[in-house]
């Protein structure tokens, strides 16, 4: 196979997109106004969980301006309810009508839908439907949910542990028992929202002539919608088209199905005029996919030499009221099991969880999904380990990493690692650190009675998934696949096609600079089109950091059949051996005789010209659709160091340095990569320090606001440090690693872990997250009763 | 997320404005930068009959210096406060305390006016204009009235404005040019409302202090004057452990609530750590302006 020699690949391009995005020239789905268009406003529950004894649209559908108001038995009729199927054995789906039917499981749970010729009108409405609920027993949390005596929320069900599942590999009992260290705790991670700065939003339009329906949606899954929508809706798949135009922020919590997307199709379908709906920041917090809410009992046990004998873990996930399409409620709680012994050898490993339904918004995917606790559990432990040991905690870690020769390294839950530089990255993260030197301040400052800390935190995690298992576990359907549809018009200019569905990341220009390099034509030359499913060939969207491997390997294959017929046409026409061709920036020429040669524009004309340019037998035209299936998948790594200080009186965290170096293979583009790891990293800080959705026993959402779900903002930022390690992928095309999650997942563990540092002298040990003044106050105290 | 319908008016004098409110007798509501007020709309948590937008009054809107005052109009944006030359010479605490204002598109709409108006307890504004013993004035239809912020903050968003008066004008006394001063707060992030604020104003020679004043904000319902720790500094001047004891004292004068960011006990710790705060910088002001 010929080498990908790249060129425009590994350069700081600057992102097309963002003189679009950042002039207001962007088109999210609320930029979109077809005429005649009626919007949508949700009547929600202010229960979280009860029974609707009485509901009446009356007053509310005599009003003027108000096209439909609709009830959940009356939207059955015409939608089929989301019913996640997983192929895993001890799994119970649930039923999720896309308005209540009967009752409702969590408060913000949309019970009718108003479709008005404004916003305000259809909100005017919203006030005049009358609802009598029999509210039921609130079932608040997962530990009480799993009693026997508990209020059901899915009575069809008979219990609401949706899930169980076990990873086991050797002897875990006895190792633990017979090693001559141990160290245990109880780790709990709260409940997080991703926060978009585009809310969720949607627009369905039918057309009645041609029995066409178009969804705009701010989605990371085009594809993905597609399919279900033709299913649930009895519709021809061919007749439906998602399209994802500029989207702001996904982060997981757009990657699953919507009630109000299925709700807006059939609604359009009845009243043949386009229906938008765009979430208030409100509706978002209630409704979005929210992620964690675990607890992680878990015992790491060593020997006297920091060798790593056995893991142990108990994880309980509140998976929400519902099971979210496509990924189950398997998606957060399996991961967390599956990767919970993260970049060490671990001979002996057991990891039992279960899922519990509970009256709160359904449980998503999220940046990092299960990676981001499970390496503050591990990272954690081997912390507490490193402490009873005495041993230095990058020591440890070093003892303890997959070694370079064990690649490729088969995990207990039988995931595959083709490579990683575990130890690589460590040892360049305490050179960028200067650790000794930083260790040296410490104990200085230790001195002066301050309290500052150094944590590390090292990850491994599994990116450009393949077909060999599926993204979610249990999922049935394949997400292993992605394809490249590249045209070259006759004027030389490239089209390339992608199904994968940006929400920031940069897809126009990392996958412009895969396909320019993969055909020998400059950057200016191709445009991408991402998240149209009438464009693109068929695929599923942007997500679990796929995008690079996924479609740049697609890329890759379709630029070099196109750059294939390219030189047979330049050969033929040049009168040349083909072999003999090569192509760079837009020109064919013949290798060593730079002068003999022809413009790319000339083989795109003659491609297009009819038989008589074109060798014998040859098709005509200059377009092609490749897929790829990476297969296995492959790993990314990265160690993140953070320094912090603790605030003697006022208990606030202040982050001194961050430094992350990481190794996504080859990198496309830095820039990108740079910017996807600080971004990340932002939210592993709000994880950290901030970000915490609460509800009370009653279920209410306490953080109905982004002033009360704190996200960090730059000022609560400081500069991170990116170094890269680049070792190409031997598995992937391209040598491609996914980056996408990873900043978010090393940061929560680096600065629990340099906070229980800083507080090492007082025996305090962070085990919850976030670390907010308040509960630090409470530790100080030793009063933690948590409330 | 959007308002119940309401009738607008955008009156240009404040006689107009008066008389609308009177006309709607209770149920019209004054528009300033909007801030609080639109959101509380949007939610639907307040439903009025008609907006009276007072934006368009332009007599509302001055800063002046006056017989040993700034005076200052209710529609003043905060962020004309912050860059006024005459507010920093002369009032450096509610230059310090605008700074600590939610964010810079909330300052350059929100207003003076309305903050005090609205009255939120962890509002910078409420606890500055309580320890400079600020002036508000009150107009109403027929006449006007001069209330000290005791008499006008009532409660948790609640003040002595009637329903059919506005606040038109906050006048600040001028501090002592040797006097120090210092805003300190607590917040979760950058712009936020405040855990805890304090608000100090020493008028000092050395450790000497003739007048201590403090104020808090996100405390209790309303800004607290905290007299009792004012007299120890005042009894046993500024020295570490007298600012310690009115510290102290601070946190046993102060009844605060629990709420999701923080609990009682912690708000009553932080009110003695910004307390010290507040006071050892203000003190360091005050030395170094006298030289
Ligand atoms: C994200 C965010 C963060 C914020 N952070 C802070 C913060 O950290 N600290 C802080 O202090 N504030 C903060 N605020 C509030 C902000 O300061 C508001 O500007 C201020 O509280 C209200 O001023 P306004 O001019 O916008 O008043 P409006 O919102 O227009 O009105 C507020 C209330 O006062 C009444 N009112 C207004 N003017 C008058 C008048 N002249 N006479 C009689 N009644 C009047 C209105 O009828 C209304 O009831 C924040 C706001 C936001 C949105």
């Amino acid at each position: 196979m010929e080498q990908f020699t790249p060129k425009l690949v590994g350069a700081r391009v600057k992102r097309r997109e963002d003189r679009r995005l950042l002039t207001g020239q962007g088109a999210y789905t609320d930029d979109h106004r077809p005429s005649g268009l009626l919007y949508a406003a949700f009547l929600r529950s202010p229960y979280a969980h009860a029974r609707i004894v009485r509901l009446d649209p009356a007053a509310a559908r005599s009003l003027a301006g108000v096209a439909t108001v609709m009830t959940g038995e009356e939207l059955a009729r015409l939608v089929k309810p989301v019913r996640a199927g997983s192929n895993m054995r001890d799994y119970k789906t649930t039923s999720w009508p896309p308005l209540a039917v009967g009752k409702v499981r969590h408060v913000g749970e949309a019970v009718a839908v108003v479709v008005a010729e404004s916003r305000y009108l259809a909100e005017d409405a919203l006030e005049q439907i009358d609802v009598d609920y029999e509210p039921l027993p609130t079932v608040a949390d997962a530990q009480a949910a799993s009693e026997p005596q508990a209020a059901l929320l899915h009575e069809e069900v008979g219990t609401n542990v949706l899930l169980t599942r076990q990873f086991a590999q050797g002897e875990v009992d006895a190792a633990i028992a017979g090693a001559e260290v141990r160290v245990r705790e109880r780790f709990r991670f709260h409940r997080h929202a991703a926060i978009c700065m585009e809310n969720r939003g949607c627009l369905a339009e039918y057309h009645a002539g041609t029995g066409a329906l178009t969804l705009r949606s701010a989605t990371q899954c085009p594809g993905l919608l597609r399919d279900v929508l033709a299913d649930l809706l009895d519709l021809p798949e061919h007749c439906v088209r998602v399209v994802a135009a500029d989207v702001g922020g996904g982060f997981g919590a757009k990657s699953s199905l919507y009630p109000e997307e299925l709700t807006l199709c059939a609604i359009t379908r009845l009243l043949a005029r386009p229906v938008k709906w765009i979430s208030d920041r409100r509706e978002d917090l209630l409704t979005s996919t929210q992620a964690w809410d675990e607890v992680v009992e878990a015992e790491l046990a060593l020997r006297a030499d920091g060798t790593i004998v056995g893991l142990r873990a108990e994880v309980t996930t509140d998976i929400g009221a519902y099971s979210i399409y496509p990924w189950t409620a398997t998606v957060e709680p399996v991961q967390t099991i599956s990767f919970l012994p993260g970049p060490y050898r671990v001979p002996h490993y057991r990891g039992r969880t279960r899922g519990v339904a509970t009256c709160k918004a359904p449980l998503g995917p999220y940046r990092g999904v299960g990676r981001p606790i499970t390496t503050f559990v591990m990272e954690g432990l081997m912390d507490r380990a490193a402490r009873r040991l005495g041993m230095d905690p990058v020591e440890l870690r070093l003892r303890n990493y997959i070694r370079e020769e064990e690649f490729p390294y088969k995990t207990p839950s039988g995931i595959v690692w083709d490579q990683a530089s575990l130890t690589a990255c460590m040892h360049k993260a305490r050179e960028a650190l200067d650790y000794e030197a930083t260790r040296q301040w410490q104990r200085q400052a230790r001195e002066e009675g301050r309290w500052v800390g150094i944590g590390f935190a090292t990850y491994i995690e599994l990116t450009g998934v393949g077909s060999a298992i599926p993204v979610s576990p249990g999922m049935p359907i394949s997400t292993g696949t992605e394809a490249a549809f590249i045209r070259v018009d006759p004027s030389g200019t490239v089209t390339a096609a992608f199904s994968v569905a940006p929400q920031g990341q940069g897809h126009e220009t990392a996958l412009a600079q895969v396909v320019a390099d993969a055909l020998g034509v400059s950057f200016q030359d191709v445009r991408v089109i991402c998240g149209d499913t009438a464009v693109a060939p068929h695929g599923t969207g942007t997500y679990a950091s796929r995008s690079a491997v996924l479609a740049g390997g697609a890329a890759i294959l379709a630029g070099r059949a196109l750059r294939e017929k390219t030189l047979q046409i330049a050969g033929h026409l040049l009168e040349t051996n083909p072999a003999d061709l090569d192509i760079q920036d837009g020109r064919i020429f013949v290798r060593g005789k730079l002068e003999r040669g022809i413009p790319f524009r000339e083989i795109a004309r003659a491609a297009y010209g009819g038989l008589r340019r074109l060798p014998k037998d040859m098709e005509p035209g200059l377009e092609v659709t490749r897929f790829y299936d990476p297969y296995y998948g492959t790993a990314s790594s990265a160690t993140h160091v953070a320094v912090v200080e603790v605030d003697r009186e006022t208990y606030e965290v202040k982050i001194h340095r961050y430094v992350v170096v990481e190794d996504c293979g080859r990198i496309i583009n830095p820039l990108i990569v740079e910017g996807q790891v600080r971004g990340g990293v932002a939210q592993g800080i709000g994880a950290a320090l901030y970000e915490e959705v609460v509800y009370d026993e009653e279920g209410q959402l306490l953080t109905g606001t982004l002033m009360d779900y704190l996200v960090p903002t730059a000022a609560e930022l400081i500069p991170i440090e990116v170094h890269h390690l680049e070792t190409p992928s031997p598995t992937t095309l391209g040598g491609f690693r996914g980056m996408g999650e990873g900043g978010t997942i090393g940061a929560p563990a680096a600065i629990a872990n340099a906070v229980s540092d800083a507080l090492s002298p007082l025996g305090i040990e962070i085990t919850e997250l976030p670390i907010t003044p308040e509960r630090l106050f409470r530790l100080m105290r030793g009063t933690n009763e948590l409330s | 997320m959007k308002p119940s319908p309401f009738i607008y008016h955008d009156p240009t004098s404040i006689e107009e404005a008066l008389a609308l409110l009177q006309h709607y007798s209770g149920d019209a509501k004054v528009l300033a930068g909007g801030q609080s007020l639109m959101p509380l709309l949007n939610f639907r948590l307040s439903a009025p009959t008609a907006l009276v937008d007072i934006n368009r009054i332009a007599a509302l809107s001055y800063i002046q210096q006056e017989a040993g005052q700034l005076r200052i109009g209710a529609l003043t944006r905060q962020r004309t406060l912050e860059f006024s030359a005459l507010v920093r010479e002369h009032l450096p605490l509610l230059y310090e305390a605008t700074t600590l204002v939610g964010h810079l598109p909330i300052r350059t709409r929100g207003t003076i006016g309305g903050s005090l108006a609205h009255a939120d307890p962890a509002a910078e504004y409420p606890a500055v204009a309580t320890v400079m013993e600020a002036e508000l004035v009150v107009q109403g239809p027929k006449s006007q009235r001069i209330l000290r912020p005791e008499e006008f903050f009532l409660g948790y968003l609640t003040t002595a404005l009637a329903s059919d008066e506005v606040l038109v004008e906050v006048r600040f006394p001028i501090p002592p040019p040797t006097s120090g001063w210092a805003f300190v707060e607590f917040a979760r992030r950058h712009g936020d409302f405040a855990l805890v604020g304090i608000a100090a104003l020493l008028d000092a020679e050395g450790e000497q202090c003739r007048r201590a004043r403090l104020a808090t904000a996100g405390v209790g319902p309303t800004p607290v004057r905290l007299r009792a720790a004012e007299q120890i500094l005042e009894h046993e001047g500024l020295t570490e452990q007298s600012i310690e004891a009115a510290a102290v004292r601070a946190a046993e004068l102060v009844e605060p609530q629990s709420d999701l960011h923080a609990s009682t006990d912690f708000r009553r710790h932080l009110t003695q750590v910004l307390t010290r705060r507040a006071l050892r910088q203000a003190k360091a002001r005050s030395q170094e302006r006298q030289g």
